[in-house]
């Protein structure tokens, strides 16, 4: 039946799948040809692979069709892609009193209350729940604060960095750096096929290390465009017994399209689009 | 990972797609939207379940598109989504049986041939060599095995297979995906993807054997 010398047909037929790959060692190659050469068992057994192979790309023919479905899909392309400039369906569980979020959305969130600053903690809860991914741009106590929160919700922040779905932007670094930083995220997130990525913002107003408030108020205002069109919900928590008068209405009011109190969400008159924002703030120099 | 051909295609199309061009989207659900669907099923069991994922993957592809930079080709981005919303939403379903580990389905001994096809090793003349040979193939074996009966026997073999070879043989034989694109959408390394594919081929083979020999 087969050949006499050389390897043996029970290792001939481990080697098949990789020989048919075109994944086979030269050397080996070779071994392999040699063989089939001269074992019709082997031969037929290779045969029989390719009919198998052949076999099951033809079952990817049988497409079931089905028009609802695609007609269902299409519409969703024209009312939720970026092109569309209708307003977003809000589909995404804020985390933060029940509300809803669109892609795309600059949310200002004002507390006053301990149990508001851990509600941020819920912001991130509900993507990391929904397997999205999480950034924390904000100053060491806010989030040490919401990594606590993270852990007693049972939701391990290091497991989270680990898996690549939790992570830290510095906002020590000038609002040219931080939004290159949270593009990167963003967009190393989609290439992996994340659905979405929320950005929890503490920012350092001035705090030791962080820019100055004209560096910051800059950033909050261009973070609006850079996300517009991204899978992305970001939230910027304004402390509002701490902050100033200026940061409250510059960064919080003017630089959201919405904003968050207490349980609502709501779309914001006073924001001002980002270019007059920043010439606004250029000619205050 | 893929050649200028495919690359300048997927860029066209993510071009097409920023603009909202139906057209282009249409395309692009009817190259893949079945596969994504049989995908889909391999990880929850509940029809309904799996299509919503599908759903949720187009959504996904539709919101970030602007993100989409290129690094893997298009094709394996959607897979990839898919395969990351299939597990979330398998892990959050009581009645989806969860994954094995993928190292333990790869520590298992598995030949592709059933030792007793073969002689001894320590036969005098024939060691390792079949002693019952699969005969001659008679001619257009595919077609036979897509006759309806092979076929649900096909289909049969490959829903009994272990989970991760199911997914790797439906990926890369049924779906046409390459080699790079099964690992990249799937998180696999090359070796174990090859290890785990040729255990399916061997088993869907040694399943089907009586109809690719057209007894």
């Amino acid at each position: 039946m087969g050949p006499s010398t050389g390897m043996p047909c029970r290792e001939l037929v481990e080697l098949v799948t990789a020989c048919l790959d075109g994944a086979l060692l030269a050397g080996e190659r070779a071994r392999c040809d040699e063989h089939l050469r001269t074992c019709a068992g082997c031969r037929a057994y290779r045969a029989q692979m390719e009919a198998l192979v052949g076999g099951l790309g033809e079952l990817h023919r049988e497409q079931e069709e089905d028009r609802a479905e695609k007609a269902w899909l299409l519409h969703l392309f024209r009312t939720r892609g970026h092109h569309n400039r209708a307003p977003r369906k809000r589909t995404v569980p804020l985390g933060v009193a029940d509300e809803l979020a669109a892609p795309g959305d600059h949310i200002g969130y004002f507390w006053e209350h301990e149990q508001e600053l851990d509600a941020t903690a819920d912001f991130l809860a509900a993507g990391l729940e929904r397997g999205e991914a999480c950034v924390l741009l904000g100053h060491d106590a806010a989030n040490a604060r919401v990594r606590a929160g993270l852990e007693r919700r049972g939701l391990a922040p290091d497991a989270f960095h680990r898996l690549n779905r939790l992570h830290t932007v510095s906002g020590q670094q000038p609002a040219d750096a931080v939004l290159r930083d949270l593009g990167d995220r963003i967009r190393t997130a989609v290439a992996d096929g994340v659905p979405m990525v929320r950005i929890l913002g503490h920012l350092g107003w001035e705090r030791p290390g962080w820019p100055a408030e004209r560096e910051i108020l800059s950033l909050e205002a261009r973070v609006t465009d850079a996300v517009r069109n991204l899978p992305s919900v970001v939230l910027c928590a304004y402390d509002v017994r701490r902050l100033s008068g200026r940061q409250l209405l510059q960064g919080g009011l003017e630089c959201h399209p919405l904003t968050l109190r207490h349980t609502s969400l709501r779309h914001n008159e006073h924001h001002v689009p980002t270019r007059p924002f920043l010439e606004r703030l250029s000619a205050d120099a | 990972m893929t050649d200028a051909a495919t690359d300048s295609d997927d860029a066209s199309v993510v071009r097409a797609l920023r603009r909202g061009d139906e057209g282009a989207f249409a395309r692009l659900v009817d190259q893949h939207h079945a596969s994504l669907r049989r995908v889909a099923r391999l990880y929850i069991s509940n029809r309904a379940v799996a299509d919503e994922v599908v759903q949720d993957t187009w959504l996904g592809v539709i919101q970030g598109i602007w993100a989409f930079e290129g690094r893997s080709s298009l094709k394996t981005w959607i897979y990839r989504i898919l395969v990351n919303r299939a597990k979330t939403r398998a892990a959050r379903e009581a009645r989806t049986t969860p994954f094995a580990r993928l190292d333990a389905e790869l520590e298992a001994e598995e030949v592709a041939v059933a030792p007793d096809r073969f002689r001894p090793a320590d036969h005098p003349t024939e060691p390792g060599h079949w002693a019952d040979p699969p005969p001659e193939l008679r001619a257009s074996p595919e077609r036979r095995l897509l006759a309806r009966e092979a076929r649900e026997h096909l289909q049969s073999a490959i829903e009994a297979l272990p989970e991760h070879q199911r997914l790797v043989l439906i990926l890369r034989d049924v779906e046409g995906c390459s080699t790079e694109e099964v690992c990249n959408a799937l998180g696999f390394q090359e070796t174990n993807t090859r290890v785990l594919l040729h255990r399916a081929r061997a088993r869907v083979r040694a399943a089907l054997e009586p109809y690719l020999e057209g007894a």
